[in-house]
């Protein structure tokens, strides 16, 4: 690639397959781990250089990990119980599975270090039915680790233990909300529920339990052998810290995640690692960081890729999976699909999302359909503003698309009702 | 404590109190659906959303999820809320079906009433409403789940706060479901609740379906008399007859809720059909007679008796359903005319427990069924909590919630909806197994105990006991628990029993916990019929005898009825046929009623105004609901044939058929005129005077003690006899035990009742089993001294060795035995 | 009747969890991998097996995506119609498999073989338009690959593993 940026969690990209163990430790895997774990370093040690660095959570709400795992009361009960987030089920986000499928190992450490900072004994990866390929590829590699006794009972001849199981999940986008999560791996129905207790007190069982994303999670090692400066010093900005992967899919020329300074220009993502737009097509708007984020239209094209720049203009980085829509698409019919999805995986347990989220759902097909009304507009909005009084943050997620479709592109979905049709339909084939 | 102000009120509430609650004690009642006192909050339903405008919290919240703190100022009336709520009734109402005509909820649907209050009229939702298929869920819930408003009250109520399994959410997002794996009849014996604490008609009562609408009924407080608990109820009349009862909150006693042997368990006031048919007009010899003849009638026949023999001649014979009222009467008339009793029990070692109990009773010890619920340890002793007092169970359940140990100490193969401990113990063991887990669990503390307390602690050291493993545990846990409770039974336990389990609480309290003592009793009159009963020795067997010998000539029955308590069928038929006079007094169209020379109808406690005091001492009243009696129904109205019966019937309350009858009028009440329990109650019982004098009669509320408070140090037989009845593995001793449904007389006339039961079974422990070459499944003839039932065997590890536990199942002819305690040895057990 | 061998296998699965409910979902995969969806009879031995009423695993059960209570064919195919495949003509795909299968979305072809469902996102939206079959994931999808795909599947039994 023309751009010389220093890569961290692809470092090991194969074309092709995964990264073995002895790549990974040939690139200075484990390195880490011998160092903390093996050489007993203080945990605190291990957490004060991780919230140093800046690391903020990449499931999606920018968590401050090292915040996350020192809220563990020391006095806490054990077992303690660490979670790696992989059910990755926002439409859109797909950088978690590339990141299983180039280098498993450097999860792996990121998790054993985890939890060696709050004294975790047991650790899980949640994986979706459709990732079954990363559950295969995750329990070959855990197998490994715990042979080169980088996990499991007394890690490097350590006295601490630690071992991780992989979960599978039975399906559904909200077992990736954290608390909904954790009922899903008790076998309980996934509802999530409200704190407090924070699941770093009484999470898994009642104990102590830590949930990262896999992506937050890889970058441990790398943090912990390499220091925070090195970690903050990746970022293309001055606010933010790292690298982070971009997934990018829909109108481009070359979709897929590519691991980027946090903080690279829209402009860069799309124009020089993306290939540019398909053939033929011209950008409109993207969702810029998965299906709970507003449209993004031109006039931000240059925004730096950053927590911090696009909470500036009212959006959200989330997960960093970049939705991009050309001239042609219909930004109703795109509104409408998401909305589906968001309605057909509220989980039922408040009334906004449950009922709210059908009810969008009805209006937005039928104003896509050419049955709308004017009052339809109106009628959306007090709903998006419904919703966002939810239990959890699914229904408020599935409202901005909804909201920003009706703030930048109104008169497209006027249009819909007074042409009683979608102006796209004649000119696409969806 | 956090001050806080809601709608330009303030108000301190005590920490931990829910800004809806806080609202409610000022009067303010914030919209709600899922949130329910004893369920708690989940956040679900969004329609308690108020606007917090200062404090930790800003903006539009629930008011069910945020805990009440300083400095809040909370409005329920700020616009943007308000808006916000008739949102979530929008919402809600977008699927709901307007079926309120014919849904039985409409008129007490809280979706209904908080739809109208929303102002919510016009349906924008453009959209088809969502369907769903019911399910079957037995005799008494009707589902509709087309009117689910997804609130997660039903689910959260029968699994987290009752304790069963097969009724729960299905489903996702706007599809969810709650109901069964199955169609199929609901596990849960207080299925009935979902009736109450669904907020619109999703369960409604099948019993009561299509009947009747809530602004037509006579409503009244009122409480259930199935067993000894006294749960409040509301009981609903309609057209003289009881139309449905449901669960009224008690703080202290039900909370909220009660079991269905106590909601659907009513119809016999109504009277069934055929032998069921309730006898609502007078009778002599078998032929109807009006009101005042046949209460001239029985009061000359009995003054002929008293001339003739003396009035010693005449016994007066009551029961544990009786009201206090009734009970008062009976001692009265026995003091002032000299008759024999009054006689409220059947077996003189159920009358000395009973009185055992409430003589230990007293105002440190007694614990409601709140308290039980409080509770850090509790221990069960000689009890089935389940059968014979419901409520008791989920009390129990509620302390187990909260991680409370619950040990059993009993026979039976006992089942609760959690996880408990239970030692098997026979009912000789039981005193051992309670007394050496209170002395490992006090040991330490002995020399704090005080003379009393270590000589009764020496006496509990039972000799060559080996206690299982567990108990070392279990001692700890108890040594290190607060608030224990000893819950001890009457029925099964040895005749000690009782009075040791009080001191076993007693020495608990003296080593410094707050431990609390509650008794189950034979019957909702068990109480009252204790108190009265201290100077009369007699029991309904003693009585029998007298009979026989002649002494007695005439009986008066009120409310009671030997053929379904006395042992053996046979001698009590020709006892009776040998009296010159019975006069029955009842509701129930018993076989007592059915031999009676004089019968006179009584009425139910639906019908008249009752006194029950509780197993814990609590006197409360039940209100008359409605006149009752001749029923109106089913092309009934007006009654097409001709009859005697005068609408509405002759029934009397059975204490004022007791005056009349006895002639009590001119004793009483200077001779004309009516006469008020106010006046005769304290007669009979001067503590009652103590209770209401401030509120005259009725009383409902208080708690009446007879015992002092103190240590006696004798309780119980302590050491005496555990483990010594002969190991005799030939043969049995034979347990005669409550059901929940089937046992009682309530549910022997209840028609309502019958599509509860389930067939009677024996159950014994699978050693002895094998021993007899049993198994489970097997049916077997028993032979009894008086003849032989047949009965399916059930056999369980958990059933005590030794024993055989019988119910005494209405659908089991198995009055044929002597006398209690029965041993049936093993021989006389056959598989048929 | 689940099978013997699957019976102790399954034992083992919930032996290994910090409490036997942990493993619901892997239990009734199991099962659904040898009797392709999870019947009334599966459900009422599974429940026990994981020492949960069978109301309690149907609160599971009917909570997720990939446990069919009702009988499905041996090929599950699941075509996205999330966002991205949407906009990159999941339509065209189900139209296509629609027809060569002979059903509608939410059939199962008459000789059992395969059932089309609709599913969302499966994270492959760099491969759209995709599917998964089973628990396998084909993304790019053109009718070539469409063909070439359901040809090898109708050949062999046996099927399992990833791309
Ligand atoms: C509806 C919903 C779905 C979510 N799905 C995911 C997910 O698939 N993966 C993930 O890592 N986080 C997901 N999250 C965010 C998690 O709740 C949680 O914040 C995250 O896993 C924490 O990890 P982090 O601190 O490392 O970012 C989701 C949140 C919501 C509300
Ligand atoms: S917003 Fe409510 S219904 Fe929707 S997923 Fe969250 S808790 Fe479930
Ligand atoms: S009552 Fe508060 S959310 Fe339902």
């Amino acid at each position: 690639m023309e751009f010389d940026y220093p890569r961290v969690l692809f470092k090991n990209r194969k074309p092709d397959r995964v990264a073995t163990l002895e790549e990974y430790r040939e690139s200075g895997g484990y390195e880490a781990l011998q160092k903390f774990v093996g050489g007993r370093v203080s945990p605190k040690e291990v957490i004060r250089l991780v919230s140093e660095s800046g690391l903020l959570g990449r499931g999606g709400a920018g968590f401050p990990a090292g915040m996350k795992w020192s809220s563990v009361p020391d006095s806490s009960p054990f077992p303690r119980y660490l979670v790696a987030n992989a059910d990755e089920m926002e439409p859109g986000t797909f950088k978690d599975r590339v990141l299983m499928h180039v280098d498993p190992h450097c999860i792996i450490e990121g998790m054993v270090l985890a939890a060696y900072s709050f004294s975790a004994s047991k650790g899980f990866f949640f994986v979706r039915p459709s990732y079954e390929s990363s559950a295969h590829i995750l329990e070959r590699e855990l197998e490994i680790a715990r042979k080169a006794g980088f996990l499991g009972h007394r890690i490097l001849g350590t006295d601490f233990s630690f071992d991780i199981v992989v979960h599978r999940s039975g399906g559904r986008y909200i077992c990736g909300e954290a608390s909904a999560l954790l009922n899903a791996i008790m076998g309980k129905r996934p509802n999530p529920v409200k704190p407090p207790p924070y699941p770093t007190e009484k999470g898994l069982w009642e104990k102590p339990t830590v949930v990262n994303n896999v992506e937050t999670l890889a970058n441990i090692p790398h943090i912990l052998r390499n220091g925070p400066e090195w970690f903050k010093g990746l970022s293309a900005t001055g606010h933010g810290a790292g690298t982070k992967l971009y997934a990018i899919s829909g109108r481009v020329s070359r979709p897929g995640a590519v691991e980027l300074p946090i903080g690279t220009r829209f402009s860069e993502i799309i124009d020089e690692h993306c290939g540019g737009m398909a053939p033929g097509a011209r950008f409109k708007a993207c969702l810029p960081g998965g299906a709970s984020t507003r449209f993004m239209t031109g006039e931000h094209y240059d925004i730096p890729m950053d927590f911090e720049d696009l909470k500036k203009i009212g959006n959200r980085l989330g997960t960093a999976a970049i939705m991009v829509f050309d001239h042609n698409t219909c930004l109703l019919g795109a509104t409408l699909n998401l909305m589906e999805f968001f309605a057909r995986e509220s989980c039922g347990w408040c009334t906004p999302c449950r009922e709210g989220l059908p009810y969008m759902l009805e209006l937005l097909r039928r104003i896509e359909n050419g049955e709308g009304r004017e009052e339809y507009i109106p009628n959306l909005r007090i709903l998006c503003k419904q919703v966002w009084n939810s239990y959890c943050a699914l229904a408020p997620g599935a409202a901005e698309p909804v909201i920003s479709l009706l703030d930048f592109f109104e008169d497209e979905v006027r249009q819909h009702i007074s042409e009683k049709g979608c102006p796209f339909h004649a000119k696409a084939g969806h | 404590m956090p001050r806080l102000v809601i709608d330009e009120r303030e108000i301190e509430v005590p920490e931990g109190t829910k800004v809806i609650d806080a609202a409610e004690m000022l009067g303010i009642v914030i919209p709600r659906f899922c949130y329910h006192e004893a369920l708690g909050s989940i956040g679900a339903c969004r329609m308690c959303a108020v606007k917090f405008l200062q404090g930790p919290f800003k903006g539009v919240q629930m008011s069910c999820m945020i805990d009440a703190r300083d400095g809040m100022v909370v409005s329920t009336t700020d616009e943007e809320a308000v808006q916000f709520r008739k949102r979530v009734i929008e919402l809600l109402m977008k699927n709901h079906p307007l079926d309120c005509p014919v849904c039985d909820e409409g008129g007490q649907c809280l979706l209904q009433d908080e739809t109208v209050s929303s102002g919510h009229g016009v349906r924008l939702f453009p959209g088809p409403k969502r369907t769903y298929r019911d399910q079957y869920l037995g005799p008494y819930i009707k589902h509709e789940m087309n009117r689910c408003i997804h609130c997660y009250r039903c689910s959260r109520f029968y699994q987290e706060f009752c304790g069963y399994r097969d009724l729960g959410p299905l489903q996702i997002g706007d599809r969810m479901y709650f109901g069964r794996f199955s169609d199929g009849a609901l596990e849960s014996p207080f299925s009935g609740n979902l009736v109450d604490i669904c907020p619109t008609g999703v369960y409604t009562d099948k019993t009561a379906r299509f009947k009747l609408r809530r602004w037509d009924l006579e409503r009244a407080p009122s409480l259930c008399n199935q067993c000894s608990l006294g749960c409040a109820t509301v009981a609903n009349g309609h057209y003289r007859g009881v139309m449905r009862v449901e669960a009224r909150f008690d703080s202290e006693v039900n909370g909220y809720f009660i079991c269905d042997a106590g909601r659907f368990g009513f119809s016999y006031s109504n009277g069934g059909e055929g032998r069921r048919e309730r006898p609502l007009g007078p009778k002599m010899a078998g032929a109807p007679a009006s009101g005042p003849i046949a209460l001239a009638g029985a009061r000359e026949a009995l003054e002929n008796i008293a001339a003739k023999y003396g009035p010693e001649a005449i016994g007066a014979v009551g029961s544990d359903r009786n009201s206090l009222e009734s009970q008062c009467m009976l001692a009265l008339v026995c003091k002032t005319r000299g008759w024999l009793g009054p006689v409220f029990f059947s077996d003189p070692v159920v009358r000395r427990k009973t009185l055992a109990a409430v003589e230990a009773l007293d105002g440190e010890l007694a614990v409601s069924m709140r308290e039980i619920a409080e509770a850090d340890f509790v221990l069960v002793a000689g009890a089935d909590p389940l059968n014979e007092a419901p409520m008791a169970a989920l009390a129990l359940r509620q302390a187990a919630r909260k991680h409370a140990p619950v040990v059993v100490i009993d026979p039976r193969s006992i089942r609760l909806p959690f996880d408990f401990e239970h030692f098997p113990a026979s009912p000789e063991e039981i005193e051992k197994y309670l007394g050496t887990l209170l002395r490992m669990a006090v040991e330490k503390d002995v020399a704090g105990l005080g003379k009393e307390g270590e000589e009764f602690f020496r006496a509990t050291g039972f000799e060559n006991f080996e206690p299982p493993a567990e108990m070392a545990r279990l001692s700890e846990l108890l040594g290190s628990s607060k608030r224990p409770v000893i819950l001890c039974g009457t029925d099964v336990s040895v005749e000690t029993t009782p009075a040791f389990a009080a001191e076993c609480a007693r020495l608990l309290r003296i080593s410094g916990k707050q431990a609390g003592l509650f008794y189950l009793l034979p019957g909702a009159g068990s109480f009252g019929a204790a108190l009265l009963s201290e100077t009369a020795e007699k029991t309904f067997g003693s009585l029998i005898e007298d009979i026989e010998n002649g002494v007695v000539r005439a009986l008066v029955v009120a409310e009671s009825d030997p053929f379904h308590f006395y042992p053996d069928r046979d001698r009590l038929e020709r006892a009776l046929s040998k009296l010159e006079l019975l006069v029955a007094i009842d509701y129930f169209p018993s076989e007592t009623v059915r031999r009676a020379s004089i019968f006179y109808p009584a009425s139910t406690i639906f019908e008249t105004g009752s006194t029950y005091i509780n197993q814990e001492g609590r006197v409360q009243f039940a209100q008359p609901v409605h006149r009752g009696g001749a029923p109106i129904r089913g092309g009934q109205h007006p009654p097409r044939v001709y009859s005697g019966l005068v609408p509405g019937g002759d029934h009397l309350p059975a204490w004022k058929v007791l005056w009349q009858i006895a002639g009590m009028a001119e004793e009483i009440a200077g001779g004309h005129g009516d006469i008020s329990p106010q006046n005769f109650i304290p007669a009979a019982l001067p503590a009652f005077d103590g209770l209401g004098a401030e509120r005259g009669y009725p009383v409902d509320g208080p708690r009446l003690f007879a015992a002092k408070p103190g240590f006696r140090g004798k309780g119980g037989s302590a050491g005496g006899i555990g483990g010594e009845r002969g190991e005799d593995p030939e043969s049995f001793d034979l347990l005669m035990v409550e059901w929940m449904f089937g046992t009682s007389e309530f549910s022997a006339w209840s028609d309502s009742l019958d599509a509860a039961l389930c067939a009677p079974y024996m159950s014994m422990n699978s050693r002895d089993a094998a021993r007899a070459g049993l198994r489970d499944g097997d049916r077997v003839s028993v032979e009894l001294d008086g003849g032989t039932f047949e009965i399916e065997v059930c056999v369980s590890d958990r059933t005590a060795g030794g024993v055989l536990v019988v119910p005494r199942h209405q659908a089991l002819d198995w009055q044929k035995m002597k006398d209690f305690p029965v041993r049936v040895s093993a021989e006389k057990i056959r598989k048929i | 009747m689940l099978p013997d061998e699957l019976k102790l296998k399954l034992r083992e699965v919930i032996a290994g969890a910090e409490s036997p409910r942990e493993k619901a979902i892997d239990v009734m995969f199991e099962i659904q991998e040898l009797q392709g969806w999870m019947s009334d009879e599966a459900m009422v031995e599974a429940a026990e097996l994981l020492g949960m009423t069978p109301l309690e695993l149907e609160e599971l059960a009917t909570f997720y995506d990939y446990i069919y209570r009702s009988p499905v064919g041996k090929y599950v195919i699941k075509v996205c119609d999330s966002t991205v495949c949407w906009l990159e003509g999941h339509q065209r795909v189900v139209d296509y498999l629609s027809g060569r299968l002979g059903i509608p979305l939410g059939g199962t072809s008459a000789d059992g073989l395969f059932t089309l469902l609709p599913v969302c996102c499966i994270g492959y939206c760099d491969r759209a338009p995709a599917m998964v079959i089973n628990k396998r994931v084909f993304g790019n999808l053109t009718p070539e690959k469409i063909d070439r795909v359901l040809g090898q599947l109708a050949e062999k039994a046996d099927f399992s593993g990833s791309e």
